[in-house]
Order: C-alpha cells, then sequence, then structure tokens
C-alpha cells in the first residue's frame, strides 16, 4: 500500500515536471540539436546561445522590464486598495449595506472578461488612453481587486476586534490603530494578495494584445504571442522565452506558497 | 464617534468601487447594448441597432457551426472538469497525511497554479509537435504507435490534446482546495468509523465526501465557469483550429473581435456565455441543493 502510494505521488511529480523540464532542456540546446533524430532527452552540449538570441535580436529585455515594472505596480496598487477595502468590509457594522457591497464584488467574478474588452477599448481610445502602460496597470488592479478585497475581508475578520478597542482606549487614534496594530498582523494576508496578484498579472495576455500597440511597450505575452508567425515558431527562441516568462511566478509561489494557498482556500477561488 | 467611524470605513471602500464602477460596471452595460448593434471596427461610421441580427448571425453562421462551437464547448468543459476533479481529488488524499518532504514536494506539484496559461500552452504545443515533440517520441519508444501523430494538425486529436494540456493545468487547484478541505475533517469520525468497523471505502463515502461536499460543489461549480471563460491553452495551440475542431465559444468570440474587428457579434457571444453560465449555476446549485455553499 505505501509503495503504492509513493509510486502514484512519483507518477504525479513527474507528469507536473515534464513539460518544464522539456521546455528548458530545449531552451538549452543548439538550435541544431532541437530538430535532429533521435530527440535527446538531455542536451549534448549545454549552450546558451538561444537566451542570447533572445534578449539581444527579439528585445526580450525590454518586453522583461515592462511586464515586470506593470506586475510588481498594479500588485502593489492592487494590495493597497484591497486592504482598505477589505478592513471596511470587516469592520462596517451594517450588515446589509456590507452584505450588497459584497455581492457587488462577487458579481465581478462571474462576468467573462471578454465582454468587457471591446466597450473599455471604445471607451479609453476616446480618452487617448491606448497603448499605454499606466493604462494596462489601472485595469489589471480592476482585474483583480474584487478578489483581493474579497481574500483581504477574510483576513481581517479573523483578527479580533478587541484589539483594536483596547488600543483606541488607551488614547491611539485611527491612524495609529491601523498602522500599530492592525497592519502588521495582517503581513501574511498581504502577501498572499500581493502573489496571488502578481500571478495573474503576470500570465494576463489578452488585455495587454488589445491596448499594447508598440513594441517597447509589449509584455512578456504578448511578445510570445507576436513570435508565433505564418511561418512557424522557431522553438530554440520560443523555448528560451517561455522559461523566461515561466520562471518569475514559479519563484514567486514556491516562496509564496504558504500564503496563497491559505488565501486561496479563504477567497474560495482563483479568479 | 460611531458615525465618523462609519464614514471613515466608507471612504475605504471608495477607490476599489470606483474602479469596478468605471472598468467593470460601465462596460459590462455598454457591452450588453453593443451586442444588438452593428458595430465592426472596419465600418465605424455605420454603428447602429440591429435588433437580434448579431445573434441570428453567429447562430446560422455557414464557416462556423453554431451547434459544432456548443458541443465543443461542452466537451471542453466536462472533459477537463471531470479529470481535473478526479485527480485532484486523488492526489489531496495522498498528501493529507504528513511525509517527509511533502512542502517541498507540494511546490513542484502545485506550481502550474501559478504559471501562465497561455506559455503553457505554447509549451504542451511544443510537447505535441508533429515532428519533434517529446509525446510522439515517448509513444514510439514505448511502442503504442508506430507513426508519428499530427496532434494538433489533425482534427481527430485537436481537442484531446488541448483537454489533455488543460488538465494538466487544472489539477494543482483542485488538489490545493480539497487538500485544504481535508484537513478540517475531525480526526475523531475517522476514530469512531474504525472502532465500529468501517473500510476505507466506506470512510472515504460516508465520512470524507459527505464532510467536504460544500467545498465540492463550490470549487466544481466555480471551475466550470472559469475553464468555460479561459480560452488561453487553446488559443495557444490552435487558435480554434483545425477545422474548427477545437472552436469553443470563448475562442470564437475571441476570434471575431481579434480577427474579424466584429466588436458587435463578440458582445453577443459574451451575453451568450453569461447566459449559459447564469442558467447552469441555478441548475447546479438545484440539483445539488446546498445551502451551505460558501462562496
Amino acid at each position: 500500500m505505501k509503495v503504492l502510494k509513493i509510486f502514484v505521488l512519483g507518477i504525479y511529480l513527474i507528469a507536473a515536471i515534464l513539460p518544464f523540464y522539456w521546455v528548458l532542456v530545449t531552451s538549452l540546446k543548439g538550435p541544431k540539436e532541437i530538430y535532429t533524430f533521435p530527440i535527446k532527452y538531455f542536451p549534448s552540449k549545454v549552450t546558451f546561445e538561444s537566451y542570447r538570441q533572445l534578449f539581444s535580436f527579439a528585445n526580450f529585455g525590454i518586453y522583461f522590464r515592462n511586464s515586470l515594472l506593470v506586475s510588481l505596480s498594479a500588485a502593489l496598487g492592487a494590495m493597497v486598495i484591497s486592504i482598505l477595502a477589505g478592513y471596511a468590509l470587516s469592520r462596517h457594522r451594517n450588515k446589509r449595506f456590507k452584505n450588497g457591497i459584497l455581492l457587488a464584488f462577487y458579481f465581478t467574478q462571474m462576468i467573462p472578461p471578454f465582454i468587457l474588452m471591446t466597450p473599455l477599448f471604445t471607451m479609453l481610445s476616446k480618452f487617448q488612453m491606448i497603448d499605454k502602460l499606466s493604462t494596462l496597470f489601472i485595469l489589471y488592479v480592476t482585474m483583480v481587486i474584487a478578489f483581493s478585497s474579497i481574500m483581504s475581508k477574510s483576513f481581517f475578520d479573523n483578527i479580533p476586534i478587541s484589539l483594536e478597542e483596547a488600543a483606541y482606549i488607551d488614547g491611539c487614534n485611527t491612524m495609529q490603530v491601523l498602522f500599530k496594530i492592525v497592519f502588521p498582523l495582517s503581513l501574511p494576508g498581504m502577501a498572499a494578495i500581493f502573489s496571488f496578484s502578481f500571478v495573474n498579472i503576470w500570465n494576463e495576455l489578452f488585455l495587454a494584445v488589445m491596448f499594447i500597440m508598440s513594441d517597447e511597450k509589449r509584455t512578456i505575452p504578448v511578445a510570445l504571442n507576436s513570435f508565433i508567425s505564418k511561418a512557424g515558431i522557431s522553438w530554440d527562441i520560443m523555448s528560451a522565452g517561455l522559461v523566461v516568462a515561466l520562471l518569475p511566478t514559479m519563484i514567486v509561489f514556491a516562496f509564496a506558497q504558504k500564503y496563497i494557498v491559505s488565501g486561496l482556500t479563504k477567497g474560495a477561488v482563483k479568479g | 464617534m460611531e458615525k465618523r467611524y462609519s464614514l471613515k470605513l466608507f471612504y475605504m471602500l471608495i477607490p476599489a468601487f470606483l474602479l469596478l464602477i468605471l472598468f467593470t460596471y460601465i462596460p459590462i452595460f455598454r457591452g450588453s447594448v453593443m451586442a444588438f448593434q452593428y458595430y465592426n471596427m472596419f465600418n465605424l461610421t455605420n454603428v447602429h441597432f440591429n435588433g437580434f441580427e448579431n445573434f441570428k448571425a453567429i447562430i446560422f453562421d455557414k464557416n462556423f457551426k453554431f451547434w459544432k462551437i456548443l458541443l465543443n464547448t461542452a466537451i471542453w468543459v466536462f472533459v477537463s472538469l471531470l479529470f481535473q476533479f478526479t485527480l485532484g481529488f486523488i492526489l489531496a488524499l495522498l498528501m493529507r497525511k504528513p511525509f517527509k518532504g511533502r512542502g517541498l514536494y507540494s511546490a513542484l506539484v502545485f506550481y502550474p497554479w501559478a504559471v501562465s496559461g497561455f506559455a503553457i500552452g505554447l509549451v504542451w504545443s511544443w510537447m505535441f509537435n508533429g515532428q519533434f515533440g517529446i509525446v510522439n517520441d515517448l509513444l514510439r519508444r514505448i511502442g503504442l504507435i508506430s507513426q508519428n501523430i499530427g496532434f494538433l494538425s489533425d482534427p481527430k486529436f485537436a481537442m484531446i490534446s488541448v483537454i489533455i494540456a488543460n488538465i494538466w493545468y487544472g489539477v494543482p487547484f483542485f488538489a490545493i482546495m480539497l487538500l485544504a478541505a481535508l484537513q478540517s475533517i475531525p480526526q475523531e469520525l475517522y476514530e469512531a468509523a474504525e472502532i465500529d468497523g468501517a473500510t476505507g471505502f466506506q470512510k472515504l463515502f460516508k465520512i470524507t465526501i459527505p464532510y467536504i461536499k460544500p467545498t465540492i460543489i463550490s470549487t466544481t461549480l466555480l471551475r466550470t465557469m472559469w475553464i468555460m471563460n479561459f480560452p488561453d491553452i487553446i488559443y495557444a495551440m490552435t487558435r480554434g483550429g483545425p477545422a474548427n475542431s477545437t472552436n469553443i465559444l470563448a475562442t470564437h468570440l475571441i476570434n471575431k473581435v481579434y480577427q474579424f474587428y466584429d466588436y458587435g457579434q463578440g458582445a453577443a457571444l459574451g451575453l451568450m456565455i453569461m447566459g449559459i453560465l447564469f442558467i447552469y449555476a441555478l441548475f447546479y446549485l438545484k440539483i445539488s441543493a446546498s445551502k451551505e455553499v460558501t462562496l
């Protein structure tokens, strides 16, 4: 029984790792070796040629910078806004008001994102907001804000209000209570919201394709999308690009796994 | 004091709410109007209301047979969901008891949750490559096939291929959620059952599953909606082809918008998806008749 369990867990492990292993190996092979038989499961000579090409000819450094800039800033923005909203939702005493707002947040989670895209495009083009990274920033904060707020509310629900009441009695004002008592206690929640938002924003494709036109403003998913041409895909450069696209969120997940998992289960579902 | 406190809390809600009104609620309203308009980016001077023309055009489209797209959508959603859930549940059951290195193990098997669906679609399309793909190579090595299969170029295999990629992508979500639910079951229940001589299967069906039923219902429901709205993998692997064999409602919508710039029909498809999901959710909750579903 125990052997069977280890065996099955091993199969899951191999299945989970294989795709990433394969794309990593491809990216480290020389372009010739990728297209030769028999297929090698390990590069005969490790070369970083595809990465060199990716960053020199394909301008991937700029796309990486754009993705990092937008993801970090939007995740940070979403974290701040959702902490405010989550705190208010958790502490507000009017039940009907609270439930109404929560419902309005939940409803946005059911909307297919694509129905929003074209109206957003026509709306934002009226205000000359097309082809700007700042527009992506705003849209991405909006994209994750409802779920983040719900998540943050459930974190605050677990912090007893009596702590704050005691601080008020001791003469603290609202700001002091928030910064000295509430926020330090909600650090794990903030980590969860930040990493959850970062992952979702880093991975977003369709909004970025729609709203970004200039080459120098592309994010990584848009750049990968543009690598797919009618002539086919050159898999050496594509593989290197995929590794660069996948690694950051894998690292974030490895470090923040504990927080993400508790955040996911508290907020119920990934949007 | 009390009033001022409430007011402060109200102010704290404004930024989040303002964003949602401006960039979600107003666009969804405008989008719903667009569904009943002729609205093509190539012909913007001629935007006008046309009643149900967009819906009719989609349903009676000769190039993209609507019943076929609906069927594809149903297969895509339910086959993916069935395997994601079953495999995720088995993984959660196996990981339930602590073992040495469980933290590292979970980081290594759960990571697909965190990566981009589009990028993963591209990784899988390389794996399913008809000439140099690892899947063909492995199948040949173990002797299951003698000739390479064009997984993504053959309409017979394309749907299976994109679904396999989607299953791979979705297993961690169910494993994470169900594992958390499993860990909330009080151990005493099992101890009592063991005293009464319950078998492993009885414990699974009489204790475990009933206890986590609310989680099962809410995760499968929300995941259905999510898979239906999730074209990233298909878009990366086949874009709905070959010969429409992997075209689902969501990819159809994307192609309408990104290829044909027909915003009116795109919006109409969006409304259809919303309607289907709404009816489905009502139906699903009614059948499972569970009031304890916690969102």
